[in-house]
């Protein structure tokens, strides 16, 4: 179910590394077709690459939709259907996303004359509004779960969430944070080095969390045997399970910068990638402060 | 299902054929069709920049094609949502249900409902920003076109999965007469729960189209937040420098606080949707009793449902302030006052949802504080009515087709506006709640506003896209009887409500009738109305006069001659030089194919 959620997610995020329209405001200097490098070739105003996009995200809602039909004593369409269905739209997705961004910003970055400051102020902007809609996406959760904290508490018996394991977690994230930002400096001022080390320990304190979060999900899931979806459950597996789903994908777009810095695409007057991703990376580090202060915390408190 | 596989290749197999028909029809561009008309200068035919025929609609990432493709797709939703009020309203005929069962009722007033609110209006004024937006800042394009190209192509696929149950069992009854086994298709009803989906009642209603419905709002969730996002950015940031925030127009400020209302509104909607198909499927608590209970839902639901109020209605708001000028020889009255009005409804629109909820026993100091909330939000929707009727005073009104519709939508604002004020009142409210005196209300805006507005703009603006004119006589006819039919079928909903009449239910008392036989005949009014909008737009744009001066409603000699239309002269020029000029050499191909008679030596699509 979580593939869902994670679909609004990637679209939206993927936004803030759209294409190299976004060194555009030529008021002057003539019109500058948006797709030039896209198939079909040949064309400035024409991409393959939206309606395959579109395509793949479609077939994973269709193939959620027959997950669910297929659940149950009496399913209305065969066990083997969905998979493909989801599996088949999810690569279609990830094909269209990795087209659209190979030829929006790597196909010719060489060629590509340095942008002018400020130049990535569109994509700037769309990270930021991303984010703003990612603070509503979260509100719902929260908002549930302050409904329920407020009424009589608690529900029931509480998992023990209060480990050493959460305050390890904590930390490694904030860690994360600090290294990316020193990062992100690093290759501003043209430390490439010092910018490449720390993005890699960045991308490794992210995998080391989303380590920790499936370590605390046996020890509450297997070893407690709490339940998913009691009252309390439903708020908790939700926010942590949808920030995990948030780190997860940071992760993933740290490791394609990492990749790109690695290609040795960024330097101090060009990393747009490296902004808004940072951006993205101390957004769902706040939303995990905000949630150990109130959900785990927050519960027993 | 993969039983019904076969039939699935069947029915590819023939789209694809179809496909292939009219690839090869369009595939050869044609000079001049049968009826004698000619391809128009700004949808006409591309040479290098646009692939040709059908090919060019599915990759194009120009804001004018997926504009027009967005406004194409938001008209065909809207057709589709009318069938559903026709129903509702042949229902309504007689007391009883002699015509559709409950069941068919229930679920045509929940799609009705979806269709017009996701799939209509969003999509249309979508589709008017993306192809007017741009050309009112002087930008290229919208900031990431590629964004709104997929933007776009998510929608056809959620309005299936929202629609989904008529779809499955029209397919079922198909399929059903080959050796099929469709019993699946069958399962899937059309969803019946209301368009707010309340729960427990959204919960426990076995139905499982219920869900896909769900997964099909949330994709068009999606899709109109990135639309939003777009739409911010290009204000943002593509603006010449030369256009500051003073002498940004009125429409795009429109636009922008519309976006961000989405911005906020919409993502809320997908997080609460998806808590709701995980109650449905895996019994989790949000809105169980034990858990956040149903209030909870009324609560997120609103707080989304508010702010969209003011989404459907804020550009229209701006299609009016940006029109009604032209029609009056006179700039806008109080233009800062009209800009400030709409960020104040954007602001306030969030601090009002809870007045949908006052009959559900909740706290009365908060029932209190939201009446404020709801009360105050008129001052500046009657800031904006007072500023029209101001722009008009001593104006030279020229009363065309886009005129009559905007005074028209003036006035049924007035009642639906301040019908929302009594309802506002949770005294009144307590009484009304329920009733069709909410039906008469919301509607006398969304039909008598919403489409009006649409539809001002579509003739305002027919011209600059089709290059063409459309049959103004007709038109003038057409405007009157939208007017005309919004008041006759939702004023008799006001009364309705008085006296006590109950929405939502296909049988009523008897004493009711009279009234309900007047509404249903103003929804054959509307009806009519609409398909003659719908003849007039598509025989003009074949075969329509051609528009050959870019004025061509005399903006010049009152100083509104604005952007949009500056560069349609423009294209206009281009199209007569023949030639390719060098500061606007991204449109030269524009005019394409063209065989006009004073330009046969245009062959500039070939050349470059």
């Amino acid at each position: 179910m979580g593939s869902a959620v994670d679909a609004e997610g990637e679209p939206n995020a993927q936004r803030g590394r759209e294409h190299g329209h976004g060194d555009g405001h030529d008021g002057d200097g003539g019109h500058d077709p948006p797709a030039p490098d896209d198939w079909p070739r040949g064309f400035g105003e024409a991409s393959w690459w939206p309606v395959v996009t579109a395509v793949g995200i479609a077939g994973l809602y269709f193939g959620v939709a027959l997950v669910l039909l297929a659940r149950g004593e009496d399913p209305l369409v065969g066990r083997r259907l969905p998979p493909v269905v989801l599996v088949g739209g999810t690569a279609v997705f990830l094909a269209g996303l990795y087209g659209w961004t190979y030829h929006g910003f790597v196909r010719s970055y060489r060629e590509r004359a340095e942008p002018a400051v400020g130049d990535a102020v569109d994509l700037h902007w769309g990270m930021v509004l991303f984010l703003a809609t990612d603070v509503m996406t979260f509100s719902a959760g929260f908002v549930y779960y302050f409904f329920v904290r407020t009424g009589s508490w608690p529900p029931g018996e509480l998992p023990p969430l209060l480990s050493s394991l959460v305050l390890v977690n904590t930390a490694v994230l904030i860690a994360s944070s600090v290294t990316l930002h020193v990062a992100h400096e690093g290759i501003r001022d043209g430390h490439r080095r010092r910018f490449l080390a720390l993005l890699g320990l960045t991308v490794l304190l992210g995998l080391v969390f989303v380590g920790g979060q499936l370590l605390e999900y046996y020890e509450l899931l297997v070893v407690e045997g709490t339940g998913v979806t009691d009252v309390f459950g439903s708020a908790f597996f939700a926010l942590t399970g949808l920030h995990g789903l948030h780190v997860g994908l940071g992760v993933a777009l740290l490791s394609i910068v990492f990749v790109r810095a690695l290609a040795g695409q960024f330097s101090a007057e060009r990393h747009t990638a490296v902004s808004t991703v940072s951006m993205y990376w101390h957004f769902v580090d706040l939303v995990w402060v905000i949630l150990v202060a109130t959900l785990y915390v927050g519960s027993v408190a | 299902m993969l039983e019904t596989i076969p039939g699935v290749v069947v029915a590819a197999v023939i789209a694809a054929a179809l496909l292939a028909y009219y690839r090869l029809r369009s595939g050869r561009p044609a000079r001049s069709f049968a009826d004698g008309g000619t391809a128009s200068v700004t949808v006409g035919l591309t040479g290098t920049e646009k692939p040709a025929g059908l090919l060019r609609w599915f990759t194009t990432v120009d804001h004018k094609d997926i504009g027009l493709l967005y406004i194409l797709f938001g008209t065909a939703a809207a057709l589709w949502g009318a069938t559903d009020a026709m129903m509702i309203r042949t229902e309504l005929l007689v007391p009883e249900t002699a015509i559709w069962n409950v069941e068919t009722y229930n679920a045509v007033f929940t799609t009705h409902g979806f269709t017009m609110l996701f799939f209509f209006v969003t999509p249309v004024f979508t589709g008017i920003a993306n192809y007017v937006l741009p050309l009112l800042l002087g930008a290229d394009d919208l900031a990431f076109p590629r964004i709104n190209a997929i933007a776009f192509w998510l929608l056809p696929p959620s309005l299936l999965l929202v629609r989904g149950g008529l779809i499955t069992d029209v397919m079922g009854m198909v399929l059903g007469v080959l050796p099929l086994d469709v019993s699946a298709l069958e399962a899937l009803e059309p969803v019946g729960m209301g368009w707010t989906m309340y729960t427990p009642l959204s919960v426990e209603m076995a139905n499982p189209q219920i869900s896909v419905a769900l997964l099909g709002l949330h994709l068009s969730g999606v899709a109109t937040t990135m639309a939003a996002i777009n739409f911010i950015v290009t204000v943002l940031t593509e603006r010449p420098d030369d256009l500051g925030w003073d002498r940004l127009d009125i429409f795009s400020w429109n636009i922008l606080v519309t976006s961000g209302l989405i911005l906020l509104a919409f993502p809320l909607l997908g997080s609460t949707l998806i808590m709701l198909l995980l109650d449905r499927n895996f019994g989790t608590t949000f809105f169980a009793i034990e858990g956040g209970g149903p209030m909870l839902w009324q609560h997120l639901f609103w707080f989304f449902g508010h702010p969209e109020v003011y989404i459907l209605v804020l550009p229209a708001f701006g299609l009016i302030s940006l029109i009604l000028p032209k029609f009056c020889g006179r700039r806008l009255f109080g233009f800062r006052f009209i800009v400030y009005s709409t960020i104040a409804i954007g602001v306030m629109s969030f601090g009002v949802w809870a007045h949908h909820m006052f009959a559900t026993g909740m706290d009365p100091r908060l029932r209190a504080s939201f009446m404020a909330v709801s009360l105050a939000i008129a001052i500046p929707s009657a800031i904006k009515e007072f500023n029209w009727i101001a722009t008009m005073w001593n104006g030279r009104l020229r009363l065309d087709a886009p005129l009559i519709c905007i005074i028209g939508g003036l006035s049924t604002f007035v009642v639906g506006g301040i019908t929302g004020v009594f309802l506002a009142a949770v005294p009144v409210d307590l009484v009304l709640h329920d009733t069709h005196y909410v039906v008469g209300h919301f509607h006398l805006i969304v039909v008598g506003v919403i489409p009006l507005a649409m539809i001002a703009a579509s003739y305002y603006w027919f011209p600059l896209i089709t290059g063409r004119m459309y049959n103004q006589r007709l038109a003038r006819v057409q405007s009157l009887l939208l007017v005309v039919g919004s008041f006759v079928t939702f004023l008799p909903l006001l009364v309705l409500g008085y006296e006590g009449m109950p929405r939502r239910y296909g049988v009523y008392p008897a004493e009711f009738i009279t009234l309900n036989q007047i509404a249903s005949l103003g929804a054959l009014v509307l009806g009519v109305s609409v398909v003659l909008w719908l003849v007039n737009m598509v025989q003009s744009a074949r075969v329509g006069p051609v528009v050959r001066d870019a004025d061509v409603w005399n903006l010049k000699e009152t100083g509104q001659f604005t952007r949009e239309w500056q560069w349609f002269e423009e294209r206009l020029e281009e199209r007569r030089d023949g030639s390719t000029r060098p500061e606007s050499s991204p449109e030269r191909t524009r005019a394409g194919e063209d065989t006009d008679s004073d330009s046969d030596s245009d062959s500039d699509s070939g050349s470059d």
